[in-house]
């Protein structure tokens, strides 16, 4: 409990928390804002049928894709910085379980990434369709899939913080670490797209990206994971970056 | 009380501490002493649980580092001043100390205000000096009003008045019977304050004695210059005495100067100098670690 504490404290004064917290929510609203904006106003086009299987939910909560950048550099930050800094000595000299810091760390960040990611879902969502109500594209607070859509929205917000942790508690650099989250869910993305289709089907639901754009989606793609089975293929991934990042912090003297 | 037993510790096969064994006691300032490289720092890193020996124990009032429940209560330490996210201001950094291990929040400014920090507890670390940092570093050691205190260095960066300042307050802090255990490369400052010597060199022991009777060891040494110092060093080692050699003197360690001038008489030795030498601290540091001193090798080998 102590462990929490310390982390609490470390985490409070800071305004690299509440500006965490702030980025996310305006990243989102802002990219939400502009992929609405656009559909509405390509909406005189649609044909009926597009206009059906226009995905409301999933154009309104764009914006995670951007937020996803702050929560993960957030997580990766609350290692690196000690690290950097050296503070690291000074926290095993107070807590010199490291386990118990690597957990009060996680448990700390993840919740403050639960706030960020709770607030970019509903602000997002909520710009969202007031914009494409514009064009009469939104579906309201009652829409199919709506509640499974903001969960597992945030819910990956969330994965992906704790994923800048593991990714943080492995490198031990901010420049590497950012590096690789930025890689695995920007860069990967984009180099999956050049390659040949079949292999886009193949390989496409693997990505991180996919599962959080399909984690928001309010239509199934037949080509990816379905929204919590997806999820839980990026638990994996952030359990064995874990372990690994867990396993240097303890073996591997700062 | 710290307890060092049979410390071992070898970096890619290179032996940094080699079956290192002394005592710290209570009520005393012990200074650990040593040439750059000699192991000071890896010593005082296994004792605080930060680094893992290959082998032996190093225990604080019995038990290791790594099973402290709230170890600040137990052992205070100034290893780095710079372990300190600048972003943070003193008191933050202290807060959050003291939320680590349980200890009462308002201690944060009593120890701020007992390194003279009052003043600038608001301000960011970011902002320090150097001197200033070593004193935070120095806060934050005392923040669990331990009774056992590892001091890393601690005169770096600070100014005359400040090193006056940690020189009485290292004394007072053992006058409460505090153990403090503070390691520096500064001889004369070191002959100032502290009562008890561990002296490592190359990883190993060297000494872990009393002030007086470290310095006692260099009082039988004696002084001699001669043309024939190499008739004379050679009759003198047989004899069992210790030399060294600095420039063209030898200074002749365990034994009396009588022995020393009949040794010179016998071998037919032209005397241009025969003396007692001051005993220094420093003086018998450089001659106790002489033969470990990693830079000396370094020149001879050259």
């Amino acid at each position: 409990m102590s462990s929490l504490s310390m982390e609490w404290h470390k985490l409070l004064p800071l305004h690299r928390t509440s500006r965490t917290v702030a980025v996310a929510i305006g990243l989102a609203v802002v990219v939400s804002a502009v992929v609405a904006a656009a559909m509405a106003g390509s909406a005189a086009h649609m044909s009926a049928v597009e206009r059906g299987r226009f995905d409301s939910i999933g154009t309104s909560l764009q914006g995670i894709n951007a937020a996803v950048l702050a929560v993960g550099v957030f997580g990766v930050l609350c290692i690196t910085r000690e690290y950097a800094t050296g503070m690291i000595t000074t926290t095993f000299l107070a807590q010199p379980a490291r386990l118990r810091v690597l957990a009060a760390k996680l448990g700390t960040h993840s919740a403050v990434a639960c706030i960020a990611a709770a607030g970019a879902c509903a602000a997002a969502y909520a710009v969202g369709q007031a914009l494409l109500g514009t064009a009469g594209l939104s579906v309201g607070w009652g829409a199919h899939n709506l509640a499974r859509a903001l969960g597992a929205g945030a819910l990956y917000l969330v994965l992906i913080c704790v994923w800048g942790v593991a990714i943080g508690a492995l490198t031990r650099s901010s420049a590497s670490a950012i590096t690789w989250l930025a890689s695995l869910l920007v860069v990967a993305p984009v180099i999956v797209q050049i390659l040949p289709e079949s292999v886009v089907h193949l390989v496409g639901r693997w990505l991180p990206s996919q599962v959080g754009m399909q984690a928001i989606a309010g239509h199934s793609d037949p080509h990816s994971f379905a929204p919590w089975t997806g999820l839980a293929v990026l638990t994996g991934y952030v359990a064995a970056t874990l372990v690994a990042g867990a396993w240097r912090m303890v073996r591997v003297d700062p | 009380m710290i307890e060092v037993r049979s410390l071992t510790k070898r970096f890619r096969g290179c032996p940094a501490v080699e079956d290192l064994s002394f005592d710290v006691r209570p009520g005393a300032v012990t200074g650990f002493l040593g040439p750059n490289g000699s192991g000071k720092t890896t010593t005082a890193r296994m004792i605080l649980g930060l680094t893992d020996p290959d082998a032996g124990t190093a225990t604080i009032a019995g038990r290791r580092y790594r099973d402290l429940a709230h170890p600040l209560r137990e052992i205070g330490a100034l290893i780095n001043p710079g372990a300190v996210d600048p972003a943070r201001s003193a008191l933050d950094h202290l807060r959050w100390l003291a939320a680590a291990n349980r200890i009462p929040v308002g201690r944060a400014e009593l120890v701020l205000g007992q390194v003279g920090l009052d003043a600038v507890g608001g301000r960011r670390v970011g902002a320090f000096s150097l001197g200033m940092r070593q004193r935070l570093g120095i806060a934050a050691a005392l923040i669990g009003d331990p009774p056992v205190l590892l001091l890393d260095e601690p005169i770096n960066g600070l100014d005359p008045e400040g090193i006056h300042w940690i020189r009485t307050f290292m004394r007072s802090l053992a006058d409460e019977g505090r153990t403090v255990f503070v390691s520096s490369h500064l001889m004369s400052e070191m002959a100032l304050t502290a009562h008890e010597l561990v002296v490592i060199g190359r990883g190993r022991l060297i000494a872990a004695e009393s002030m007086a009777s470290f310095t006692a060891r260099v009082d039988s040494s004696v002084r001699v210059r001669t043309p024939q110092l190499d008739v004379l060093a050679a009759a003198l080692e047989q004899e069992g005495a210790t030399l060294w050699r600095s420039g063209d003197a030898l200074d002749v360690v365990g034994m009396p100067i009588e022995q020393v001038g009949s040794v010179a008489a016998r071998v037919g030795a032209v005397l241009y100098e025969l003396s007692p030498q001051q005993a220094s601290l420093e003086a018998a540091f450089m001659h106790l670690t002489a033969q470990s001193c990693e830079y000396t090798a370094a020149v001879e080998a050259a």
